[in-house]
């Protein structure tokens, strides 16, 4: 049993370099979130936008010229359907569908001549009967790539940048690539951490905090509030995790719960938490709360019946020490290595949740996630497009990685007889 | 012994009747009445169809028929969703195909990865233990969906494409679920259930090669180790004798503690690849807010929950001479 | 002989005699997050048939990995043994031997007692099928008279009623009890070494004696050489017939029991002997300390170890590494300024 305030395993931890390293990562990550909540930099409007083609790839590589003629063909024909309008000039005006980007200066009649020679070149290269197939072979290659290479050209012409910071913001949009709906892969990404650090640390909080308070109440006092809480927690061991917590994110996501929340609160859910966004995810943190805070309870409620008994904390009960402040001043500190622990466990617990949760549609319900996007790309997986999976598995990855090293240094220093 | 375990069964009593409890009063937080409202409904087709579900009865009384069915093992209630079904019909249809994932997959999974640690332990600290250690640390960073989708992707979708062999089925195939016997075992289960469990043992694999190596670890830092060794004991002698029979314990713990598991099946993998299981069932039952079969299917996992926990007791005791049932 | 000159050989007790085993400037070297640590530094000794060496010092001073380096027990991965030691037993080196060799050399011709008997036994195994085991290593007997032999052991180590306790547990047994069977399971193949290390510090005072009188007279029987490494002086006493002397991996001072009893050289040695409570001895009011720590493995001195604890220290001490020198035929010292009596007479 190591405290948490010795310095002595601080500096144990301080060798450890992964762990170091990994703390780090999850502060960088932490702070992204944090920047993404305060300054907005990224706004869920900009995760939801239409920033350009669909599966588009990320590092600028291009797609292949099947999807390229695609891409070409729904700018082409969107354009083309706002010309048409009733109110042509409006209709471009309020074009709004490619990001930070948007239409030239021009008017309708030129965007009809150059539409006009978009589908002349399309029609072309839509003759052959495999564009891709064309694209490689070694006789007809050379003028199929010269004839994408055309189009996307005229497509290019089309746009133009909003400003010019909109070109680095443009970069950032398309560093990852674009998902099935043409939504860039990167900012998706990017605020997912917020969505994730949000629920990791709200959710390892509570339930830590629940555990630990119902934990350190069983051990402490024993009779019949041990009884009581040993009760509750078997009986919440005793339903398989998963099933309470897809039995708990359900009836919970019907939106009743945090309605009445706010009714009863006169609407301080909403004012704290602010978008739409963090209120769908009171279901998740709830469930999670709710089915979590066993790990902590028993391992605390252990630890704390074995230090009851040390000699030292027998002798303080003698001389006549209060319970309240033998709890907070010795067994409590002797604890914390086990809360910090398994705050460090439950979050990893509840970031790879919320990807279940969220391929089963209990998830996160508005905005992005990890868990959405990875439950988005099985049918681009399928069409052999692994961008949107492997950003949003990336992302994750590190995180959990991260979290991973620490928990085992953070046992290694602290709790060095766990198995 | 016997005293012991009617202790234990006695103490659990409690904790059984309120998982009952609990899982009624979390289901009771949606009305499950208005999904099933018709449009421009009448409070008296609300009335009507709460009285068809049975939810006008005081809620003692649901209990207590709840409690009945569980005792006598009857699940004669009505589902929800499934008009003219039993709970225990559905139960018992979903059953199989759940075991047949769940089994062969905790049987490799531990097979393989108490082998994997033994190997582990034996190389530990030298490079085949460290990049042990590395990769399942990265495997556990992964999410399972991840695994289920590329091991779709490229154990069925490409391998066809690519080398023609049409080993395993992209999904579930509805047609099959008739077939027994001999026949599943040889051509539906490789096909469908296969890859799930496949899938299901790569997954598991980090986390308990990870556990596993951990508890041979410090099993081979035990003294009794070294007055093997001291003896002349042959380091396999040492490993599969004096070392496994001492680790069974955490071994017996963390097989049994998955046992419960084996009936609600894996809800990822049947929902992705369209399996019938328990887990599916269930899925569908929450969605659908089918009281019925989720109070079922959680009162008789907690039923097997317990009983497994009494079954490890019994198991330590007779791997491990020092424990005595008192 | 001088007490200048440099020794690598060490006195012996029966000139005549060839040692059964001889541990050559033995340096164990250990390799960890921290760099290459040298638990071990060129320890040399020799143990004769029958007699009894004692191994002294404090907690940490090298005696167990000197131990364990002769059984080739540490964990081979990470322990490198420097280039010139030897451990000489029948005619081979066993440092360099191949495990497989090793392998029938343990638990047959040198057999090892443990320290804490309640942990040194596999718990899930029976006391018989735990005796069994190096019967079934190292010799072809059958099934039956493996277990008269079990039973013989069990009589011989003074087990009441063997033929129950040899189907029992570990954990059914007390802790002397158990000492005796881990004493036993030494003694199945009539080993020619017994390395015993602190095998009765983790007993009560009665039981202790016990055992110390049951390794005594199994000495006395069977002929075995002991090498009993403790902490204890008093057990040393009682049992030794040398004793090496070991501070912080290396050999001290090593002499005959009575040698070193009376006129001990080496200040370390005279420390130790201070520190143990007699009756005999002039009443000082309190029990002598040696005041300091032993230096830990990564801040070796490199000069004389003990120097910074030691209270006849000069100049040259914290300078020099002093050598390991004979003072007589059958002792020698690592000092700059031996202590004892006779020094002054052959200076």
């Amino acid at each position: 049993m190591t405290e948490i305030g010795s310095s002595r395993a601080w500096r144990k931890f301080l060798r450890h370099r992964p762990a170091v390293i990994a703390s780090v990562v999850i502060a960088v990550y932490v702070a992204v979130a944090l920047s993404v909540l305060l300054t907005g930099w990224i706004t869920l409007e900009d995760t939801s936008a239409r920033v350009g083609p669909a599966n588009l790839p990320g590092f600028g590589l291009l797609p292949d010229p099947e999807q390229r003629m695609d891409n070409a063909e729904w700018l082409a024909e969107r354009i083309e359907s706002l010309c048409d309008r009733a109110d042509p000039e409006e209709a471009l005006a309020g074009f709004r569908d490619l990001g930070s980007r948007r239409l030239a200066d021009l008017n309708v009649d030129e965007f009809r001549r150059r539409i006009d020679a978009i589908w002349d070149t399309w029609d072309r290269l839509a003759e052959l009967d495999d564009v891709n197939e064309a694209a490689r072979s070694p006789e007809t290659g050379p003028e199929v790539r010269e004839g994408l290479a055309e189009l996307d050209r005229r497509c290019e012409a089309l746009l133009q940048p909003v400003s010019e910071t909109g070109s680095v913001w443009r970069t950032l949009e398309l560093l990852l690539g674009t998902d099935r709906q043409g939504r860039s892969i990167f900012l998706r990404a990017v605020y997912s951490i917020r969505v994730a650090v949000m629920i990791g640390l709200v959710t390892g909080l509570l339930a830590v905090a629940i555990g630990t308070l119902a934990g350190l109440a069983a051990g402490y006092f024993g009779g019949i509030t041990d009884g009581i809480i040993t009760w509750l927690y078997s009986t919440f061991a005793s339903i398989p995790g998963i099933v309470l917590l897809i039995v708990l994110a359900f009836m919970f996501s019907g939106g009743e719960l945090d309605a009445s929340l706010n009714r009863v609160t006169g609407g301080l859910l909403r004012t704290v938490l602010g978008g739409r966004l963090d209120e769908t995810l009171i279901p998740v943190y709830i469930s999670f709360a709710i089915t979590f805070w066993i790990g902590p309870c028993r391992v605390i409620r252990g630890e704390t019946m074995k230090i009851r008994e040390l000699e030292y904390v027998q002798a303080a009960v003698v001389m006549g020490f209060g319970r309240m402040r033998l709890l907070l001043r010795h067994v409590l500190p002797n604890v914390s290595h086990l809360m910090l622990i398994n705050f460090s466990l439950l979050f990893i617990a509840a970031v790879k949740s919320e990807v279940i949760l969220s391929y089963l549609g209990l998830g996160v319900q508005n905005g992005p996630s990890w868990g959405l996007m990875i439950s988005q790309s099985g049918q681009e997986v399928m069409k052999g497009f692994f961008w949107q999976i492997g950003s949003a598995t990336g992302f994750m990855f590190v995180l959990v990685l991260a979290f991973n090293i620490l928990t085992d240094a953070l046992q290694d220093v602290f709790d060095p007889k766990h198995v | 012994m016997w005293t012991y375990l009617i202790r234990r069964l006695a103490w659990n009593v409690p904790v059984y009747l309120g998982i009952l409890l609990f899982i009624m009063i979390v289901l009771r937080v949606r009305d499950p009445v208005f999904a099933r409202l018709p449009k421009n409904a009448t409070e008296q087709d609300k009335a009507d169809i709460r009285a068809e579900l049975g939810l006008d009865q005081p809620f003692v009384a649901q209990y207590r028929d709840l409690l009945r069915q569980v005792c006598t093992l009857s699940f004669d209630q009505e589902s929800w969703s499934h008009p003219g079904q039993t709970v225990g019909q559905i139960m018992k249809r979903s059953i199989g195909p759940s075991l047949a994932i769940t089994v062969p997959a905790l049987v490799f999974t531990t097979v393989l990865s108490v082998t994997v640690a033994l190997c582990s332990a034996w190389f530990r600290g030298r490079l085949p233990d460290r990049l042990l250690v590395l990769t399942s640390v990265l495997g556990m960073s992964i999410s399972f969906l991840v695994y289920i989708i590329l091991g779709q992707y490229f154990a069925a979708f490409r391998m066809r494409e690519i080398t023609g062999i049409d080993l395993f089925a992209i999904s579930y195939d509805p047609e099959v679920s008739g077939v027994g016997g001999m026949e599943f075992v040889t051509t539906v289960w490789p096909r469908y259930y296969l890859l799930p469990v496949l899938t299901s043992v790569v997954v598991a694999m980090g986390y308990d090669t990870r556990f596993y190596r951990a508890v041979m670890v410090e099993e081979s830092s035990r003294d009794y180790i070294i007055t093997a060794r001291a003896k002349g004991a042959p380091q396999w002698r040492i490993m599969f004798v004096h070392m496994l029979k001492n680790a069974m314990i955490p071994i017996i713990t963390r097989v049994a503690t998955t046992l419960p598991f084996l009936i609600t099946g894996s809800f990822l993998l049947e929902r992705y690849f369209g399996i019938p299981g328990m887990g599916n069932q269930l899925l569908l039952a929450v969605e659908s807010l089918d009281f019925p079969v989720v109070q079922a299917f959680t009162a008789v996992f907690a039923a097997l929950y317990i009983a497994t926990i009494l079954l490890t007791d019994i198991l330590y005791a007779l791997v491990d001479p020092r424990v005595r049932l008192s | 002989m001088s007490s200048a000159s440099p020794s690598s050989e060490l006195p012996t007790a029966a000139p005549t005699a060839r040692p059964v085993l001889s541990v050559r400037n033995l340096t164990t070297q250990f390799r960890t997050d921290r760099g290459l640590l040298t638990a071990v530094d060129s320890v040399s000794f020799d143990v004769f048939e029958g007699e009894v060496l004692g191994i002294v010092g404090e907690s940490g001073c090298g005696k167990s990995v000197t131990a364990r380096s002769i059984m080739r027990l540490l964990p081979e991965h990470i322990t490198r043994y420097g280039p010139d030691s030897r451990v000489e037993f029948s005619g081979c080196n066993l440092l360099e031997l191949k495990e497989r060799r090793m392998r029938r050399i343990r638990g047959d011709r040198i057999a090892m007692i443990f320290q804490e008997p309640m942990t040194a036994l596999n718990p899930v195994y029976t006391i018989g099928a735990q005796l069994d085991e190096a019967l079934r290593y190292h010799t072809s007997l059958s099934r039956r008279e493996r277990r008269r032999r079990v039973l013989e052991l069990l009589e011989r180590v003074e087990i009441p009623s063997p033929e129950r306790r040899r189907r029992e547990y570990p954990h059914q047994l007390s802790g002397g009890m158990r000492q005796r069977i881990v004493i036993a399971m030494a003694l199945a193949c009539e080993p020619d070494v017994l390395i015993a290390d602190e095998p009765t510090t983790a007993l009560d005072v009665t039981i202790q004696a016990q055992i110390l009188r049951l390794m005594d007279e199994l000495r006395k029987t069977s002929q075995t050489a002991i090498v009993l490494i403790t902490h204890d002086l008093g057990v040393v006493a009682q049992m030794c017939d040398r004793v090496v002397v070991m501070y912080a991996g290396q050999v001290v001072e090593s002499a005959g029991v009575d040698d070193l009893f009376h006129d001990a050289a080496h200040p370390y040695t005279r420390a130790l002997l201070e520190s143990i409570p007699r009756s005999g001895a002039r009443r000082t009011g309190r029990l002598a300390t040696i005041p300091g720590m032993v230096p830990g493995l990564d801040e070796m001195p490199a000069a004389c170890r003990f120097a910074e604890r030691c209270s006849g220290r000069e100049d040259r001490c914290t300078r020099i590494a002093p050598r390991l020198t004979d003072i007589t035929d059958a002792r020698s010292v690592r000092c700059h300024f031996p202590m004892h009596q006779a020094a002054g007479e052959t200076h």
